[in-house]
């Protein structure tokens, strides 16, 4: 997906990088940080489905995943 | 052993070389955070919540978003280059 | 040497095999492979994403042949992976998206019908060598060399049979027009390839129009499916006319080019039709300019004429066959290629 592309850019250019998916794509988001050669790295995994989450329910859930956001982000 | 074939094994990405992952620093205060807004549903909102929170709880000085101009497509070189240049991390969302 | 191999499991074992057996490459069948084009081996076509592997032309002709292809549709497989390669295609999206499509090859020109390129009786399905090879050819180099792997890379929920091959062209015997590619103001003489990303072919049935416009609103109606994408995106959609369709509308006196924008006028539904099931969200009304509250607005099923890609292809019979497309990260591509 493109945001696994995008975050690998940013990785080459030194820049931490990481991304926020929904469940149904973990599994291809692991295959493809390990075909473009970053295996394991680590993004976070929403809850599938969000598409119907009215915005103060998708702040909600964001909010529950900041600190991991940062960890990824940090050593 | 491939040598022992006798035809050609075509086979890619068995051991897909391993790129460096960039040093991370100790945390974000401070700090100037992109977020790429790749245009699928809820990014925005996702990612203006994690700007936010991240200002609020964690230091960070200041937040760029971008927008890529369609989802499902690789961000140009050019706006990763750009955004690679004034940022020190960066949160893409939201993947699919 | 290890005797003991068997070839045919060897390469149906592998993570990127489509499941049926392929054609195992040696030196010296890559070389007579090699024997269709003029082009250096070792010149590098693309990179094929996602895992983004250098294809080379013996690459591709090392596919092609373990595809079944014959040397001479090598150069159909050279000039569709450089297509389906460039920026605005975006494979690399196609090969991960959660939605099951395919490039679909169309190919016009002489050339074509040299090497046997079939456009009539079945020619969206299995028997036709040229087809059947073609296509599979660039889905071993997708899968081996892109790692495009349903369940691993690709989050695709179904695929599409397209993804075992999708290579036609045009019934050239039996169109009453000029082809894609001439509509397109390339020459007759003029070998090219169009590829646009669709889903598996629907079928539109009408036995009973004797006139176009009854014909016509028909087939835009089954253009226009609830749980379509091509209701919320600027997509891509192919229309295969059977000669049999075609020819009801160019004996009223119809241009393709009429057809084709008649089609596109057509293939509308009112907003409130949509709601009552499949993908409408009234974020996706307001992403496209439409007031969500609208109920009467009209929702084209193709945003821009010019990706409405019509055909004539098929053998004699009432059917009209429409592929959906995906969404607008993706533009159908063309060009000439080098034979």
């Amino acid at each position: 997906m493109c945001s696994v592309h995008d975050t690998v850019e940013f990785e080459k250019r030194g820049i931490p990088a990481t991304m926020v998916l929904t469940g149904v794509f973990k599994n291809a988001a692991i295959h493809q940080f390990r075909v473009r050669g970053l295996d394991g790295h680590p993004f976070v995994e929403l809850p599938h489905p969000i598409s119907n989450l009215t915005p103060a329910e998708m702040r909600e859930v964001t909010l529950r995943y900041i600190d991991e956001i940062v960890r990824n982000l940090t050593t | 052993m491939a040598n022992d074939l006798p035809f050609i094994d075509p086979t890619r990405g068995g051991s897909k070389t391993q790129l460096a992952r960039a040093p991370r620093p100790m945390d974000l205060a401070g700090m100037t955070v992109g977020l790429l807004d790749n245009t699928k549903e809820q990014a925005d909102i996702i990612l203006e919540t994690i700007g936010t929170a991240l200002r609020e709880k964690y230091g960070v000085a200041e937040v760029i978003m971008r927008r890529k101009g369609y989802y499902s497509r690789p961000a140009p070189a050019e706006l990763i280059n750009d955004m690679a240049n004034k940022v020190q991390v960066a949160i893409a969302a939201v993947g699919g | 040497m290890n005797p003991a191999i068997d070839e045919f499991q060897f390469f149906l074992e592998k993570e990127w095999s489509d499941g049926f057996p392929v054609v195992t490459p040696t030196d010296d069948r890559v070389r007579w492979m090699l024997q269709g084009t003029r082009r250096d081996p070792e010149s590098i076509v693309g990179h094929v994403p996602p895992a983004g592997e250098v294809a080379t032309v013996r690459d591709i002709a090392v596919h092609a042949l373990m595809a079944g292809c014959k040397p001479e549709y090598l150069p159909v497989v050279l000039g569709a992976m450089q297509l389906i390669l460039r920026d605005e295609f975006n494979m690399a999206g196609v090969q991960c998206t959660m939605h099951g499509v395919a490039p679909l090859m169309i190919v016009n020109g002489p050339y074509a019908q040299q090497i046997g390129l079939h456009g009539g009786n079945g020619c969206f399905g299995p028997g036709f060598r040229a087809n059947a090879t073609i296509g599979r050819a660039i889905r071993l180099l997708l899968m081996n060399l892109g790692a495009g792997l349903a369940g691993k890379a690709s989050a695709t929920v179904f695929a599409t049979p397209l993804r075992y091959t999708a290579c036609l062209t045009e019934n050239v015997e039996r169109t009453p027009w000029e082809t894609l590619a001439v509509s397109r103001r390339y020459a007759q003489h003029e070998n090219v390839i169009t590829c646009a990303i669709v889903e598996s072919p629907r079928l539109h049935f009408d036995d009973v129009s004797i006139e176009p416009q009854r014909l016509l609103r028909g087939i835009a109606d089954s253009m226009t499916s609830t749980g379509s994408w091509n209701m919320w995106f600027s997509s891509d959609v192919v229309v295969a006319m059977s000669p049999q369709h075609a020819a009801l509308c160019a004996k009223a006196g119809m241009t393709r080019a009429e057809v084709q924008k008649r089609l596109w006028e057509l293939a509308e539904r009112p907003q409130a039709n949509l709601k009552q099931g499949g993908n409408w969200r009234p974020e996706r009304a307001r992403a496209m300019g439409i007031d969500p509250d609208d109920d009467d607005y009209p929702i084209k099923a193709v945003k821009d004429l010019e990706r409405l890609h019509l055909i004539v292809a098929g053998g004699m019979g009432p059917i009209t066959a429409i592929c959906h497309g995906w969404n607008d990260s993706s533009r159908a591509v063309h060009g000439t290629y080098e034979t």
